[in-house]
């Protein structure tokens, strides 16, 4: 599983799609500009007739991602809901307005992460001080938050049984079961779900038998997301699931460079399985209630382009555009653009040092936008790490583009250093729309 | 026979990509023509970026062991498991081409990749490959959503 590793790690990256000031957090009483009601959310229905997540009287099926930026985007495309690790970053605060605000403004609900500790990070569920301090910070941080009109669920804990191995250490579940009577006494208004590393049958056995009070169980899961419902299925699951993270093909399950380099998806394909992903998990209408991809913003992770749905800059790419078609079967106004054919010969070879070489990368406008191409060369990146812990981002290459048109020509002088290096294309609509696309390749003397 | 020699997965195993080929005319040499030799050549090929050579691998195991795949898979009513898997050989082979045949379609003819990986995930659905990393993986299920995703890249254009 990705994205599996520490909280400071999750924080960090998150923190760097928004700009947040620390102010203290705030409830909605405090802030003044809006009456303290909470919403009311319950789950309706039986294993045999099917669930539903009632969110104030209405239907509301998960259309969600992970990440916090842009979330008028996000609405306008028809996301609904993001999901946070923790309910620090749900307080944050940007102009003094808190994430659940914000998102409330613009028609967005928030999973409230209630960040649990992890065994493989030190923390012991058999230390009685340490396990009571996180009852505390728990419970502290439900009263505060639980009358935000945009929470939607709770989210306790992630991937706290650890990524691997079975999962089904019985004093995690215990635990969890604990607080999860707390969280439901505390507030009755919104269902618990807790969030695991994919699923096996020891760790749902486990779940069932010492957490029965979670009313959802969250799944990670990357590869075969859309295989969850029946995997929990024939596990004895018989309570609704939410699919809490999903995406891409990490660079850990590409094909490789013979130098290592993880050969990224073009964007036109990384569409193909956001689109498909959503779909098929959203299929299954009688247990699952949604699900959130990963990952609204950007971040460095191999690439600086793998797994964002925006640009560093906040434009909207042709994956944003694919979640849109997967939840609302129409295009979003304004569509990213798109890659054609490619004529990229350095792509994935050992080149000789400052050679020259003339790239095609050409992108089509669906609606005809002009197109503005950036070029750059940048080092391969040498911070690799593991579960989405953020990482460096490399430095750019100067004086390697020669040459470069708006049509997706360019010339290319690769660096006089040997070593491994990317092709990056970042082409914009300057409307709000752009996509980014790149290709390894290795200089040698 | 599953070839012994490991088979990588297009998004399962590590591939190392060459230069493309130097692409000397040289006759195609099938060796011993089991469908075993084909398949391992055809992901030789695929990994080399000698895509004709490929899909005249494919072609020809196609060719010799198509009927027995399908023989093979109205025997069977669900995937064997992993200890009988190779008793599927001409199955496992035969799907194994159909999904290299289509990673080469996808560049150059995206319908016919699709209807390579439909032809696959529907006549062949039971093939199983031999992952490196010490599985089975169901090329007839990758092919299924490859379909979806050539489906959804259609309507880009």
């Amino acid at each position: 599983m990705r994205n599996s590793n520490s909280k400071a790690g999750l924080t960090a990256f998150v923190l760097t799609l928004v700009v947040v000031s620390c102010a203290a957090p705030a409830s909605p009483d405090d802030s003044g500009s809006r009456p303290a009601r909470g919403s009311v959310v319950r789950i309706e229905g039986t294993t045999e007739t099917g669930y539903e997540l009632i969110r104030d009287g209405r239907p509301f099926v998960i259309h969600g991602v992970g990440g916090t930026a842009r979330l008028d985007v996000l609405a306008a495309c028809g996301g609904n809901t993001v999901r946070t690790w923790d309910a620090e970053t749900a307080l944050a605060t940007v102009d003094g307005r808190t994430l659940l605000e914000q998102a409330h403004d613009a028609g967005i609900t928030v999973t409230v992460g209630l960040w649990l500790e992890h065994e493989r990070h030190g923390f012991r569920y058999d230390d009685a001080a340490r396990v009571a301090a996180q009852r505390k910070r728990v419970e502290e941080a439900v009263r505060r938050i639980k009358d935000f009109p945009a929470l939607l669920t709770w989210g306790l804990g992630n991937e706290m049984e650890g990524p691997t191995g079975r999962g089904d250490r019985e004093a995690v579940w215990k635990e969890v079961e604990l607080l999860a009577r707390r969280i439901h006494a505390i507030d009755p208004n919104h269902p618990v779900m807790t969030v695991v590393a994919n699923v096996n049958p020891d760790k749902v056995r486990a779940i069932r038998e010492h957490a029965p009070s979670i009313d959802i169980l969250g799944v990670n899961a990357y590869a075969g997301a859309a295989g969850v419902g029946n995997a929990l299925r024939r596990m004895g699951w018989t309570k609704p699931y939410c699919v809490t993270e999903y995406g891409l093909p990490g660079p850990w399950e590409v094909d490789q460079t013979d130098w290592r380099a993880p050969i990224e998806p073009t964007s036109r394909r990384k569409a193909g399985f956001y689109n498909v992903a959503t779909t098929d998990i959203l299929a299954d209408t009688k247990q699952c209630l949604g699900a959130y991809a990963f990952l609204w913003g950007s971040k460095q992770e191999a690439t600086a382009s793998w797994f964002g749905m925006l640009l560093p800059s906040g434009e909207k790419t042709i994956a944003a555009d694919a979640m849109a078609e997967a939840w609302t079967g129409s295009w979003p106004n304004n569509r990213a653009p798109i890659l054609g054919d490619t004529r990229v010969p350095l792509a994935n070879r050992r080149v000789k040092t400052a050679t020259t070489f003339d790239v095609l990368a050409p992108y089509h406008d669906p609606e005809g936008d002009a197109l503005r191409y950036y070029w750059e060369v940048r080092r391969e990146s040498t911070d690799r790490r593991e579960g989405g812990d953020a990482e460096r981002v490399p430095e750019e290459v100067p004086k390697c583009i020669v040459r470069a048109d708006d049509s997706g020509n360019a010339t290319i002088r690769v660096p006089s250093a040997p070593g491994a290096y990317r092709l990056f294309v970042t082409v914009r609509d300057g409307k709000g729309s752009g996509c980014i696309d790149n290709w390894p390749f290795f200089v040698e003397l | 026979m599953i070839s012994p020699i490991p088979l990588p997965c297009l998004w399962l195993a590590t591939v190392a990509v060459f230069t493309a080929g130097v692409g000397l005319a040289e006759p195609l040499d099938f060796g011993d023509h089991t469908s075993a030799t084909l398949t391992g050549k055809a992901w030789k090929a695929l990994g080399e970026q000698r895509y004709d050579d490929a899909l005249a691998y494919t072609g020809k195991c196609r060719e010799l062991y198509m009927a027995e795949a399908l023989k093979q898979q109205a025997a069977l009513t669900d995937f064997v498991p992993a200890e009988k898997a190779h008793d599927s050989w001409a199955l496992n082979d035969v799907g194994t081409c159909l999904f290299i045949e289509g990673q080469v379609l996808e560049k150059h003819d995206k319908p016919k990749a699709a209807a390579t990986y439909r032809e696959l995930a529907t006549a062949l659905k039971f093939c199983q490959c031999w992952d490196p990393k010490g599985w089975f993986w169901r090329p007839a299920e990758v092919a299924a959503e490859k379909v979806k995703q050539l489906q959804f890249d259609a309507k880009l254009e």
